[in-house]
């Protein structure tokens, strides 16, 4: 199993190489590259304006290494558009933010007609070491569904149940989380939990065993959830956190990097490749392991065509 | 000025003793929580609850509970009617949930906030102590409003800047938080952020300030910034005194990732009549004990008449 995020580079190590599309890049995204391009697993495509790229390129090490660029022009709609295009024509396998803004990335790439989902719901999966863990934790969704119903909450799973099993988790022990671990009709997320352990009861997520509803001491610690008479192999020990919303979702995996100095990472899923977008509180040792990711994505086949 | 939970222990032993409801102290943790805080001075005992079961986890615990007022309940929603009965008629000055659900001791104090026409709005705020913050640091709320709307959270925000006064932040820094981001559908939370940061602004809310940032990140990475090298190289000393939480799953939930860091936590409810102590059923005595000794800083504060 890939426990911490320098086992994810070092999976990724070896490999065929995956061609990365990365629509105007900034100096940045340049240094990433240069370290996953070493590193031996990721080939660069560069889009954008011939000549500023080749402007921004001489001034790295990347010069010395093997890239490509595609000329389109400056226009930043183009460049997207172009990325995009060469994902779905399979000229590329990853695909990465690079200098677009978030807001058009992203609306771009969750476009019903023209963007690169693979289903109806597309979902983001955190990456987290746990300080306290020697293991890497997921939590889903971060980033992208704001109130997901029952429906998109079984395909957040599913989704991130194909991410675990990149990472090697067999049997993921899933931890559906809300306010309380009672189920309360007056609380909706209470209900989706049930629901969802009730689904994986029957079967309907393979191997995982999901448990919910479960309050945030219940999924932590053994001991806390004993002392409120919940027994469940998940509690103390979750591979997975699936949140209520993205109003829990975004501020938990925020309160563990900047309160908790926990490192995380992040993808997302659900699309025909694996897509990163920039997410701010990621670091750049963080974000190689995240294209390392996306390399053992495209290999193993797993949550992409 | 209050900068750690040690500072509240220093305080309830020089306050102390108050007079202290414990609702179902019927579990050997919250037992063993009230006998540490009688010994050490801060609290003067009135246990509500079965008496068989108290007894045995006294004993269990070697507390001799013969000397203090015993009140034999069985039904539990009794039992926390009885206590915060006490609060509200003045009888005592704190109350504590032992083991029991909390809904019971929401209910309750509901009801009586209704009785008294207080007009005040129960809410919870889970305080935080985090090593490299110089104060306290609240969630709320944690425990009551599922999805409050605009109206309720003006309540919560109030409720929590009093006890942000209490505890001596003149100027408590507020964060609203919202799941925003630059893309979708804008969020109720944070149109509500827009509002309240309004009226902030026009002193509606008192003596506070509603930070310009609704997510952890922008407070620490500022609007457009990003993480350069390491997460601990951040700078906490612009954490908040309260997050204004969306909802409760999200208060909820943030303030027990104690749990998965080196944070205490300890949770209160301040109403219009005094302290109660919210403990959560899974707490050890240690965190019990630590919010004991809040609900009677708090509960001095208020007879004090601090404000």
């Amino acid at each position: 199993m890939i426990g911490t995020f320098q086992k994810m580079i070092a999976s990724a190590r070896g490999g065929v190489r995956a061609r990365l599309a990365v629509p105007l890049p900034i100096k940045q995204d340049l240094d990433l590259l240069c370290r996953v391009t070493e590193e031996g697993f990721i080939l660069p495509v560069l889009i954008g304006d011939g000549g500023a790229m080749e402007s921004l390129v001489k001034k790295s090490p990347l010069s010395s290494l093997e890239h490509e660029i595609v000329n389109v022009g400056e226009d930043p709609g183009e460049a997207l558009s172009t990325a995009i295009t060469l994902v779905r024509e399979g000229r590329a396998d990853i695909l990465m933010q690079g200098g677009i803004g978030q807001k058009p990335f992203m609306e771009e790439v969750l476009d019903a007609k023209n963007g690169l989902l693979k289903s109806k719901v597309a979902s983001y999966a955190s990456i987290v070491q746990f300080q306290r863990r020697e293991k890497l934790v997921l939590v889903t969704d971060t980033f992208i569904n704001n109130f997901p119903g029952i429906a998109e909450k079984q395909i957040i799973l599913e989704n991130v149940l194909g991410l675990a099993g990149i990472l090697g988790m067999e049997e993921p022990k899933v931890a559906v989380i809300s306010a309380i671990e009672q189920v309360n009709p007056s609380i909706p997320s209470t209900l989706d939990a049930a629901a969802l352990a009730k689904m994986a009861e029957r079967g309907q997520f393979g191997k995982a065993v999901v448990d919910g509803p479960l309050d945030m001491d219940c999924a932590l610690s053994r001991v806390a959830a004993a002392r409120k008479n919940v027994r469940s192999v998940v509690t103390g020990n979750a591979d997975i956190y699936l949140v209520p919303e993205i109003e829990t979702g975004l501020p938990l995996v925020q309160a563990l990097c900047f309160f908790g100095g926990m490192k995380t990472a992040g993808m997302m899923l659900g699309a025909k490749v694996p897509v990163i977008p920039d997410i701010p509180f990621i670091s750049d040792e963080e974000r190689a392991a995240e294209l390392a990711l996306a390399v053992l994505m495209t290999r193993k086949g797993g949550n992409h065509e | 000025m209050i900068r750690s939970l040690s500072d509240i222990s220093r305080l309830a032993l020089e306050k102390g003793p108050k007079k202290l409801a414990v609702l179902a102290p019927e579990d050997e943790e919250f037992m063993l929580a009230v006998k540490r805080s009688w010994e050490k001075g801060c609290i003067e005992p009135v246990l509500i609850g079965d008496r068989d079961k108290m007894a045995r986890v006294a004993e269990t615990v070697g507390f001799d509970i013969s000397r203090f007022e015993q009140i034999v309940e069985h039904d539990r929603q009794t039992v926390s009617d009885l206590g915060i009965g006490m609060l509200f008629s003045g009888d005592v000055s704190v109350v504590s949930k032992g083991q029991i659900t909390t809904s019971y001791v929401y209910r309750s104090i509901i009801r009586a906030e209704a009785k008294a026409a207080s007009g005040m709005t129960v809410t919870v705020v889970s305080i935080w102590e985090v090593p490299g913050v110089d104060h306290l640091v609240g969630f709320t709320d944690s425990g009551v409003n599922i999805r409050p709307d605009f109206k309720t959270k003006v309540e919560i925000l109030r409720n929590a800047v009093f006890l942000c006064h209490l505890l001596g932040y003149e100027t408590p820094g507020i964060a609203v938080l919202s799941g925003r981001r630059t893309f979708g559908e804008d969020l109720p939370s944070y149109t509500d952020y827009e509002s309240l940061r309004r009226m902030a602004g026009s002193g509606c809310l008192g003596d506070c300030e509603i930070l310009e940032a609704t997510s952890i990140a922008e407070i620490f990475l500022g609007a457009g910034g990003r993480l350069k090298e390491s997460v601990n190289e951040i700078d906490l000393s612009k954490t908040p005194h309260i997050f204004l939480a969306p909802c409760l799953d999200t208060a909820n939930i943030l303030a027990k990732l104690d749990l998965a860091m080196d944070i205490k936590r300890c949770s209160i409810s301040v109403t219009s009549r005094g302290a109660v102590c919210i403990p959560a059923r899974s707490d050890l005595s240690s965190a019990i004990e630590d919010q004991i000794e809040m609900g009677v800083v708090v509960a001095d504060r208020i007879q004090e008449g601090v404000r």
